[in-house]
């Protein structure tokens, strides 16, 4: 039997506390070097945010609702875009994270394909900055190049950091000091990050809220990533899975 | 052995035959799985970094920021988590300030213009002619003429307002401060409501009810970073509160409310009073309610707006009204607060005064779930901010212009950019009759393009500062502003500037420091002898360290004493608003709003703000106007439609983006962008919403611009162009059929 790990990372998302605001998208950008979204590449539907907040609508005027989902790397512990990688540049990693080798992807956009959340993106280009905007550039994240995928790797760089820097002065890892730049900026404390291994977490805890779902969970993805459902006592009606 | 997917990828990598025998034997299969000698990406080596505390000042409200700096480089911004306005959040716009220190299209040293005025031709000069060149000029009106000379700046606070204000009055110059969306009827009608000359805070996380009146205050109104870090409380708490929007535009905050009213533009305060009549008349007053609102002249004054009566012109239904009214005065504590919309009609003070009070009626003011009071602030020569209204912008640019009572001989301008502000002054054509306009921006925007001299400040994350909020947290605060780097080109701290024309004017005596550093630290002294706040230390020198590494200064004990009035002044009635364009010729009403993450237009240069998705339409880069979709499919309008939007004072251009959340009666555009000058990103994009709001449609209290009262008719251009946005087909999105995708329960756990 595999060796279980210490950690086992994930995410709690609680709708009912989600406004769109965004600060989670740039957040996000910032820490990894995700390329400048232009408006050509946004005309090409080219656009790379590792999350991304998805806007549905409810009903006509007057009696309309819109309703915010944000949607990341659900980090599956079936993912459907593993396997179909010819070179095993997207592997399950002992934490229970999705990771992309950037070195052995040659860009055949089957993981693309085959993953239901759209979370994966292509490089199509080499990305471009003016010289002194690349003062900004984080680097402990690699600037990925043209013809490779990427996606959210839930700040692994801090991951790693962090429990580094625990180990290192001998001490626990405690809870919500390891936090990813979303979660992070989430200003109504939206997205909670931490370990499932870990059942006095507050990830764990939120987990096992009643109104806990996972995105698309009959396709038997077994995402990390867990939605607790909006709340709304005058919805037209419950939708459940 | 069951052969799972997994296992079976590991044997297929490794040689399969010593996998099977080594998972046999029980090796841990950490040791099997398929690596590349290389790094892999959980391998990435960190470097070393040092976080430094600082304020961001992006927007009007600073967030107290930590920056993370390697190698002399700044690399993220993030909330302070000590901050007491975000607590460790942070915004889109927080983030981008790295783009501002890194953009490269800065002004990297001071310039005198060569061209033609408004042409962008500009010569680098170095800051001893520069600072030549302005010293001379003051001297030139020094004495009779000083009040030619305007010191046009934003709402300055703090040090930095002091000085200015010290340098003005020392000179005799007049001191001007632009707020682009101001908050004048807002702050009025807290001074007449409340008798506050401080904006309150308002205990979102307490309260059991929000009535929000119009207020985007999840994405723009006032400090969003910290309404947002209380709304994420007020949702995580149990009971769950409720939230209802009444707004004539469904924003961002109304997108997040249990539900969304629509009131006719203009309404707001009429509503109000109407909630107020059905509180008073069924007696569902709480017990704290003055008596002079409860049973005075005001009650009896406010008898005439029932619900019967008010109902067809705020377009709600007179039971849907009680309702409101019911649901307010029951699920105490609940909290009424009004801006945005509201304010911005020919009636708009007395919308908010009307809104406000309601607070009372139910026992809201000064107590938890309602109105806190901030303190009077902790050193009382600082200024709070506060800008010139409209009005008094509106009698500037005529005195440009005409040079009536007295010309302007020279106008320094730092922080804001009036020719995109105050487009629909033609500000630009009123800077051509102005002796010499000098501006201070790190960029060049379209008021430093018009400008004959340009001394570029630092940038913030460059500079000294200090801040105090307004609105506060509900105790004392001083947020410090600290260099995280150093300054990358040739530029200096406006305070430094300040200080340094003051010495070779003769004026040390009002400013006797030699650096705005030691202005900070001056105050900072003060700080440290009241002996009090979040700092402890045994000297001075280890207190200065203490607010550095903190990121400022605060007393949570320090609160407000001061008591609500037993009588507050509270309008017995509110007018009617009155809007430009008649009807029959201007069928909408324009609601312009400040866009998420461009707000004013401030943001307009930075490519994230830019690239950032509207959440509601998913718009990006772009100009656009919601109209309602069964009107624009009445009119022939499809997505991507060039519209011509023509109000009596102009007309802009904007691509239409279908709504059905938009009422049939109204369009909203999005203020920010139509920049002529402001760098690569901005420039020659969008419109500018403000050049067509009627000019002299403003609030009737205040003078404020009414920017919500001017109405438009469209034309179709007969052109097109691709609406750029994150959503629609081939973006990503869980693009499927199946509705379980956002789950939805009506019962809280």
């Amino acid at each position: 039997m595999a060796q279980q790990s210490e950690h086992k990372w994930g995410m709690v998302i609680d709708l009912d506390k989600c406004i769109g605001c965004q600060a989670c998208v740039i957040a996000c950008q910032a820490e990894n070097n995700v390329p400048l979204n232009t408006e050509e590449i946004f005309n090409q539907k080219r656009a790379i945010e590792w999350i991304r907040v998805e806007r549905y609508w409810e009903g006509e005027f007057p009696n309309v609702k819109a309703r915010f989902l944000p949607v990341l790397c659900q980090h599956c512990e079936n993912a459907p875009c593993e396997p179909v990688c010819p070179v095993y540049a997207t592997y399950h990693n002992q934490e229970g994270l999705n990771v992309q080798v950037y070195n052995r992807c040659v860009g055949t956009r089957y993981c693309q394909n085959n993953c239901p959340y759209h979370v994966r993106f292509f490089n199509y280009w080499t990305p471009q900055w003016p010289e002194s905007l690349r003062n900004q550039l984080n680097p402990d994240v690699t600037v990925r190049s043209r013809g490779i995928m990427e996606k959210c790797t839930f700040c692994i760089q801090r991951i790693r950091r962090t429990t580094r820097n625990a180990k290192r002065e001998g001490r626990k890892l405690e809870d919500g000091l390891l936090q990813p730049a979303c979660a992070q900026a989430c200003p109504t404390s939206t997205l909670t990050f931490g370990d499932l291994n870990d059942p006095d977490s507050k990830v764990s805890q939120l987990a096992k809220n009643s109104r806990n779902y996972k995105l698309l969970e009959k396709l038997g993805t077994d995402p990390n990533v867990i939605y607790l459902k909006k709340v709304d006592p005058k919805a037209a009606e419950e939708l459940h899975a | 052995m069951a052969l799972s997917r997994r296992k079976f990828l590991v044997l297929a990598g490794g040689s399969a035959l010593g996998a099977v025998i080594f998972e046999a034997c029980g090796v841990p299969s950490r040791e099997l799985l398929v690596e590349s000698p290389i790094e892999m990406p959980e391998d990435a080596v960190t470097g070393l970094d040092n976080w430094y505390a600082t304020l961001c000042r992006q927007c009007s409200t600073s967030e107290g920021v930590i920056v993370r700096v390697i190698e002399g480089r700044a690399k993220k911004v993030e909330g302070n988590p000590d901050y007491p306005i975000n607590l460790g959040k942070h915004s889109a716009c927080c983030e981008a300030g790295l783009q501002a220190l890194y953009h490269p299209d800065r002004l990297r040293g001071p310039m005198r213009r060569v061209g033609e005025r408004g042409s962008g031709e500009f010569q680098e000069i170095s800051w001893e002619e520069a600072l030549d060149e302005l010293v001379a000029e003051l001297k030139k009106y020094r004495g009779s003429d000083a009040d030619t000379v305007v010191l046009a700046t934003d709402p300055l606070r703090g040090h930095l307002g002091m000085v200015a204000k010290r340098f003005a009055d020392a000179y005799g110059a007049r001191a001007m401060a632009l707020e682009p969306v101001e908050q004048s009827v807002l702050r009025g009608a807290v001074k007449v409501v409340y008798g506050q000359e401080q904006l309150p805070d308002f205990d979102i996380e307490n309260a059991n009810h929000i009535l929000s009146f119009g207020a985007d205050f999840l994405s723009t109104w006032l400090s969003p970073v910290r309404f947002a870090v209380k709304y994420g409380q007020f949702r995580g708490k149990r009971p769950r509160g409720t939230f209802v929007q009444i707004e004539s535009r469904f924003s961002a905050t109304a997108a997040n409310a249990d539900e969304w009213v629509f009131i006719k533009p203009g309404y707001e305060g009429i509503l109000a009073l109407s909630i107020a009549q059905v509180i008073i008349s069924e007696r569902l007053w709480d017990a704290k309610a003055p008596p002079a609102m409860t049973g005075g002249a005001w009650a009896q004054s406010v008898q005439s707006y029932s619900p019967e009566n008010v109902a067809k012109d705020v377009g709600i239904a007179p039971e849907r009204i009680r309702e409101l009214a019911r649901e307010f005065a029951r699920r105490k504590p609940s909290l009424a607060l009004g801006g945005d919309l509201p304010a911005a009609h020919t009636n708009g003070s007395s919308n908010l005064s009307a809104i406000y009070a309601l607070n009372y009626l139910v026992g809201s003011v000064g107590n938890k779930g309602g109105i806190i009071f901030n303190p009077e602030p902790p050193l009382p020569e600082l200024p709070i901010g506060g800008g010139e209204t409209y009005k008094q912008w509106h009698d500037m640019a005529d005195r440009l212009r005409s040079g009536r009572p007295k010309p302007v001989n020279l106008l320094l301008v730092r922080g804001i950019n009036p020719v995109h502000s105050l487009a629909n002054l033609d500000f630009k054509d009123a800077l051509n009759q102005v002796g010499k306009v000098v501006s201070f921006s790190s960029f060049m925007d379209d008021t430093t393009a018009m400008a004959d001299l340009v001394l570029p400040e630092h940038v913030y994350l460059e500079d000294w500062g200090d801040d105090l909020p307004n609105p506060g947290p509900g105790y004392r605060l001083v947020g410090i502003q600290q260099p995280i780097v150093r300054p990358l080109y040739n530029t200096r701290s406006f305070g430094d500037i300040l200080l340094t024309l003051a010495q070779e004017l003769g004026m040390e005596r009002q400013l006797p420091w030699g650096s705005f550093k030691e202005v900070l630290e001056d105050g900072a002294e003060k700080l440290f002898d009241m002996g009090k706040g979040s700092v402890k230390a045994p000297g001075f020198k280890a207190f200065w360290s203490g607010v550095l590494q903190r990121g400022g200064w605060w007393d949570v004990e320090a609160k407000s004493t001061a008591v609500a009035p037993v009588s507050p002044q509270l309008p017995e009635k509110v007018e009617k608003p009155s809007f430009a364009g008649s009807d029959g010729e201007y069928p909408f009403h324009l609601l312009p709003f400040q866009h998420p993450t461009l707000t004013d237009g401030r943001g307009a240069h930075l490519p994230w703000l830019q690239a950032t998705p509207d959440p509601l339409t998913s718009t990006v880069w772009h100009t656009w106007i919601e109209i309602n979709t069964v009107k624009a499919e009445e009119m022939g309008i499809k997505e991507g439609d060039v519209i011509a939007v023509e109000s009596p004072h102009g007309t802009i251009e904007a691509l239409a983006y279908p709504s059905r959340a938009v009422s049939p009666e109204v369009v909203c555009i999005p203020i920010g962008q139509g920049h002529t000058y402001f760098g690569r990103y901005a420039e020659r994009r969008g419109s500018n919403v403000f050049a067509i709001l009627a000019p002299e449609k403003n609030d009737k209290e205040t003078g404020a611009l009414a920017w919500a009262a001017t109405k438009v008719r469209l034309t179709k251009t007969g052109r097109w162009a691709r609406l750029s946005k994150f959503e629609g087909e081939g973006s990503p999105g869980i693009q499927t059929e199946e509705r379980d995708v956002v789950q939805i329960t009506r019962t809280e756990s």
